[in-house]
């Protein structure tokens, strides 16, 4: 339909905008997100721009990272005395007596806290609103060798800087290293490590890709295959057959679901691809449907020509009706990859080992992995999950879009 | 064509080539990270160093018991896996593991002479329905800490702790300080709850059962209800809401700000671990270690006793290589002089800073041990009153439970002969239709397995 | 048989043989193994055992299965009308005639087609009660009434609603389905109709939904057995099988899954299955038979 007035046009541009940025949102945060280093992921409020801050500290201008901004007038002093005498510390303005220049520091004495008063010297004073930034270190630097300060926001310099080190570092991460790891300042050794202790994101990739190819493979060959057995022949009992494939499609996955299992585990194959591959090669209701409607498009004459001109039905399939049938083949093969590509639930069920995971999986596994949940890490994860099938999206679009309108016209 | 068909036969037929090394690669799951795990990947570099047939792999998971059963479920298990206690039990009514007798058998001796390798206490732990499914690696016994600084503070003798529940109980109060103006708790002497991890044993250091091994207990036994009813006069004593609040302060475990590192409270039942999380976050604190406070003076040296476990699941591919590595992990050099000697079990508890559950201790881990109180584990481990989980195949449930009995006890929810008959008619419902499943997959004997009392702990006849 | 139709029937069994395999061993078997397995106390380390209707009887006393039940209907109640609407309304906005439209078009559908469980990732983050971009929206404009933006899926009240609104992300596939439905709507239906003097909601109800009717009964249907299965979402968002918080997010195929493979109760896990057969087919049915009336089909 197309919008009549100027006023139709512009409400409907409106809705479409406004409803693509709603729509699109989510997807423009996770990749702010995976560009933005750890502190500020989690800072309020929320910026959508990850940026690096700068800073004279020590004497030195450096990148630095903003902690926190400092609530009460508070001062910076070095203690003289005491077990932690030379160390730069900040205190309560409160807890600092100019007069006398005693600072009150906690200590522990004994195990028991006590508060003493300590001599110290006063380096400056501190205004609330004031922030406390740390010397930025992209490896895992013990903290107290960090240079510290705390400066007035005017002597912050902001630039933008997104971090593309988090997408390598998450990948390298992925299988089970640490950052520490990966960054090469701590070693894992010992003999007879097991291949699941680290899996990198190379395996997963191929895991998942060989699970996909083969099932294409699978799905495109069986379904066409039997399809034509469903159309192009007729013999008794078909349609009786064909009655009883649509009717499974009702069955819901979790009735199948423990037999299933059973079967495989008596052919032994839990715990590798196999399950997830495999029964690609055997048909599935949906898809026999889906080229059996494209199928019955294909005028019979062609078939009764090449039947009288002698050729076999072998011959007729392979070399007159799928050839004719690349439309319904390319929406076959993309679908199965794409629902491979996705499949949380197979694996879940199927693989036990690290090193068999998809990424789907490794994906999920990746969140449990370590003790807290490092969001910008795994929305750049999450990033390079997606990447690959918006690509194949892009490439595919009209297939894709016809293959959905034909289930839904024809259902 | 014909070389793309001939990589996917490859591929399809499971790679080429099998292990390479000719070795048999044994997996071993464990439930350890960091400086545990790195302890037990010692041992494991041990035994591989030691011998050229058989490499043992480690992997520290996640989640272990969980990923072991539905693997073996799968037919895909670990040939070693490192489950709980707990697990023990739940997993063999399940016919999940593989019973190690015949590999004890063969290697010339029997099953409970090989039990006798062990403290009475940790030796029983894996004999279930005459079969034993696993053995102890680390044992952990909880004792009673206390803080010598804060005992000094309190004008108690630093040196006197708590041995029997009147005593512990009058020194939690002389040890308690409340703000003059608010009323607000500023430090505790004792409070059940914290940290908790071994409220499971409470019933029974009062000479209560949760379990006689036919029947549950723990709505009938006598001494289960002074137990609880103890527990709630703390919260009563205290109030509930000073509580509350002053909780609501504890830091983390692993932390300084560790409730019992920082000094917010004097006495604490835990675990021979705690030592190493001393070291860590409160050094040079102050304090002592001592058995459980005696409820009644003829059950006195009562100690709680689990350990981690070490069991082949069922469908291992290489049990016998399994087997050869958990008996390297259950022996000792005797004649250790120097940590370098150091040899399987007691190099696997030396450097996780726990007791050894083996009867023999070497010279070295005897004199060295990095544990003050190493001799009071022992000591404990050895006495008659040390119980340990009881062996029933539904203890995760039980457990649970019983958690909820101490819940709302503790948080004056309900009295404590109520929350008890309540967890008591649960407990034996989901306990009947476990044992109708044992008997029906021909599991269940009718009678208990044989349990010597003096792994049970029960002090009555 | 005439020699040709023997040719025919064995041509036709040759071409259909892998479905055999398939349509038998992933499909009928199962069907019928779970149905037997749901009599039975099964772990599968163990062989079956008889036990008639237990499993069954058991389920009807699990406080935890009504809750998992009541969980996965109240969630399908909300997120099947809603993604109805709310896709029927977007096809109907793609389905104008502006420039631009396919740019349009790949935007509302792409989050279809997001792997779900970096998709769950995502809305994880976006659900964040603290840092996460929902709130952060919502807080200037409920801190207008007062309120608190609600912690989402850390608040059992607020957990199932933030799925609802998750799913309603991803309705692009149903989308598609009404926009191809709404374009085979013959355009002289319209042209006569504004002739008449229809107006924009006479068109809409009169002539676009009756002829579109196969369509939102095709997706009707597709809803109710999605809807009632959904796990992977809820696996991921509320890590693992536990429907934390307070089990509100306890889905019904959540509670199968971990009743079968975290507890190795598969005889009771297949009763629940076959269960959820059942209700589907019955909703199914339900569905068909109220809707018979006005699915209009154009030849």
């Amino acid at each position: 339909m197309k919008p009549r007035s100027a006023v139709n046009r512009f409400l409907v541009y409106a809705l479409l905008l406004g409803g693509s940025a709603v729509f699109l949102f989510p997807l423009v945060w996770m990749i702010c997100t995976s560009l933005k280093p750890v502190e500020q992921t989690m800072t309020l409020p929320l910026t959508w721009l990850p940026r690096a801050f700068y800073a004279v500290v020590d004497g030195r201008r450096m990148e630095v990272t903003r902690d926190y901004r400092i609530e009460q007038p508070s001062v910076i002093v070095v203690p003289n005395e005491g077990p932690t005498a030379g160390k730069r510390a900040l205190l309560p303005a409160a807890a600092f007596d100019r007069q006398k220049g005693l600072a009150h520091i906690q200590l522990f004495e004994d195990g028991l806290p006590v508060e003493k008063p300590i001599a110290a010297t006063l380096i400056k004073d501190v205004a609330p609103g004031w922030w406390h930034v740390t010397e930025f270190s992209a490896t895992h630097v013990r903290a107290h060798e960090l240079s510290w300060d705390v400066v007035p926001e005017s002597a912050l310099e902001a630039r933008i800087r997104p971090r593309w080190e988090n997408y390598p570092n998450a990948l390298a991460t992925m299988g089970g290293r640490s950052l520490e790891e990966v960054e090469g300042s701590v070693e894992r050794r010992g003999t007879g490590v097991s291949e699941d202790t680290v899996v990198s994101f190379r395996t997963f990739l191929r895991n998942t890709l060989f699970v996909c190819v083969l099932g294409v493979i699978g799905s495109v060959l069986s379904n066409a295959l039997i399809a034509y057995g469903f159309t192009r022949v007729r013999w008794r009992g078909r349609n009786t057959l064909f009655a009883l494939t649509l009717a499974t499609m009702m069955v819901p996955f979790p009735v199948l679901m423990v037999p299933l299992y059973g079967v495989f585990k008596t052919l032994g194959w839990i715990g590798t691809l196999k399950p997830l591959w495999v029964p690609a090669f055997f048909g599935s209701a949906f898809n026999i449907f889906l080229m059996r409607q494209f199928f019955r498009t294909i005028p019979e004459e062609l078939s009764e020509a090449a039947r009288i001109d002698g050729c076999s039905e072998w011959g007729i399939f392979w070399r007159i009706i799928l050839p004719l049938s690349w439309p319904v083949l390319a929406v076959v093969a993309l679908f199965h990859f794409l629902w491979a590509w996705n499949d949380f639930m197979g694996p879940l069920l199927y693989l036990t080992r690290k090193h068999t995971f998809t990424l789907a999986l490794a994906l999920q596994n990746y969140q449990s992995q370590h003790g807290g949940v490092q969001w910008h890490l795994l929305m750049a994860a999450s990033a390079v999950v997606v990447m690959p099938i918006i690509i194949l999206f892009f490439f595919t679009q009209k297939t894709f879009i016809r293959g959905i309108a034909t289930t839904g016209i024809k259902g | 064509m014909s070389r793309i068909s001939a990589v996917l036969l490859c591929l399809l037929l499971g790679g080429c080539g099998g292990a390479p090394d000719g070795k048999v690669h044994v997996s071993y799951w464990e439930k350890w990270t960091g400086a545990e795990g790195e302890a037990m990947q010692k041992v494991v570099d041990q035994f591989n160093r030691r011998q050229d047939k058989i490499v043992v792999e480690y992997l520290g998971i996640s989640d272990l018991a969980r990923k072991t059963l539905i693997a073996t479920a799968g037919g895909d298990p670990p040939d070693v896996a490192g489950i709980w206690l707990a697990n023990t039990y739940t997993f063999a009514d399940l016919n999940a593991l593989v019973p190690l007798d015949d590999f004890i058998r063969g290697e010339g001796t029997t099953p409970e002479k090989w039990a006798e390798r062990y403290d009475p206490v940790y030796g029983d732990m894996g004999v279930y329905r005459g079969a034993t499914w696993a053995v102890p690696s680390t044992p952990s016994v909880a004792v009673l800490y206390w803080n010598k600084a804060m005992f000094r503070a309190a004008g108690l003798d630093p040196e006197h702790p708590p041995r029997t529940l009147a005593e512990l109980d009058d020194m939690a109060e002389k040890l308690t300080k409340r703000d003059p103006q608010t009323g607000d708790i500023t430090q505790l002497g004792f409070l059940p709850q914290e940290p908790g991890w071994f409220a499971w044993a409470f019933p029974q250091w009062f000479g209560g059962r949760l379990w006689d091994g036919q029947e549950i207990t723990i709505g009938t036994a006598p001494g289960n209800l002074e137990c609880y009813q103890w527990v709630q006069k703390y919260t009563e004593k205290y109030g509930l809401e000073p509580i509350k609040a002053f909780t609501s302060g504890f830091g983390n475990f692993a932390s300084p700000q560790n409730p019992f590192f920082s000094a917010q409270i004097a006495m604490v039942f835990q675990g021979v671990w705690l030592n190493n999380y001393i070291r860590q976050f409160a050094p040079g604190m102050e304090y002592g270690c001592a058995p459980w406070p005696a409820v009644k003076p003829e059950l006195a040296d009562f100690a709680d006793a689990e350990a981690d476990m070490l069991a082949i699941p069922r469908g291992a591919k290489h049990p016998k290589e399994a087997w050869e590595f958990i008996k390297f992990v259950s022996s000792l050099n005797p004649q250790a002089r120097s940590q370098k000697e150091l040899l399987g079990m007691e190099l696997l508890c030396f450097l996780q800073e726990k007791n050894s559950p083996l009867r023999q201790w070497s010279p070295f881990f005897e004199q060295h041990h990095p544990h003050p109180y190493i001799e009071l584990f022992r000591r404990l481990a050895q006495s008659p009153h040390a119980v340990h989980t009881p062996k029933i195949g539904i203890w995760e449930e039980f457990a649970s439970e019983q958690g909820e009995v101490f819940e709302k006890v503790r948080l004056l929810m309900e009295p404590p002969a109520a929350a008890l008959a309540f967890c008591q008619g649960r407990v034996a419902e989901r306990w009947a239709e476990h044992r109708r499943s044992l008997a029906r997959h021909g599991l269940y004997a009718g009678t208990a397995a044989p349990q010597s009392s003096a792994a049970e702990g029960h002090p009555f006849p | 048989m005439t020699s040709r139709e023997k040719h025919d029937l064995r041509c036709g069994l040759a071409f259909c043989a892998p479905w055999f395999i398939g349509l038998g061993v992933f499909m009928m078997y199962p069907v019928v193994a779970s149905l037997f397995y749901s009599f039975c106390d099964y772990s599968v380390l163990q062989s079956p055992v008889w036990i008639g209707l237990e499993n069954y009887h058991r389920m009807a006393g699990d406080a935890v299965f009504w809750q998992s039940l009541k969980n996965t209907l109240f969630y399908a109640a909300l997120s099947l009308p809603l993604g109805m609407i709310v896709s029927l309304l977007l096809a109907m906005l793609l389905n104008t005639q502006v420039r631009g439209m396919t740019v349009f078009r790949v935007i509302f559908y792409l989050p279809a087609i997001i792997p779900i469980v970096a998709g769950s990732m995502l809305w994880l983050w976006i659900f964040n009660g603290q840092y996460g971009l929902l709130n952060w929206a919502l807080r200037p404009i409920l801190g207008v009434l007062g309120q608190a933006p609600p912690t989402w899926l850390a608040d059992p009240a607020w957990a199932k609603p933030a799925l609802v609104l998750m799913s309603l992300w991803g309705v692009g596939n149903s989308m598609v389905i009404y926009l191809a439905g709404l374009q085979d709507v013959p355009k002289e239906l319209y042209e006569s109709a504004e002739i008449d003097g229809a107006n924009w909601w006479g068109r809409l109800w009169y002539i676009t939904l009756p002829m579109i009717s196969p369509v939102i009964y095709f997706n009707l249907i597709m809803g109710i057995i999605g809807t009632l299965q959904v796990f992977t979402q809820v696996f991921v968002m509320t890590g693992g099988a536990e429907g934390a918080p307070a089990r509100s997010t306890l889905f019904y195929a959540l509670y199968l899954f971990s009743t079968a493979f975290y507890d190795l109760r598969m005889g009771y896990a297949s009763a629940m299955a076959w269960v959820l057969f059942v209700l589907i087919v019955a909703l199914t049915i339900l569905a068909t038979k109220l809707t018979e009336k006005w699915v209009y089909y154009s030849g």
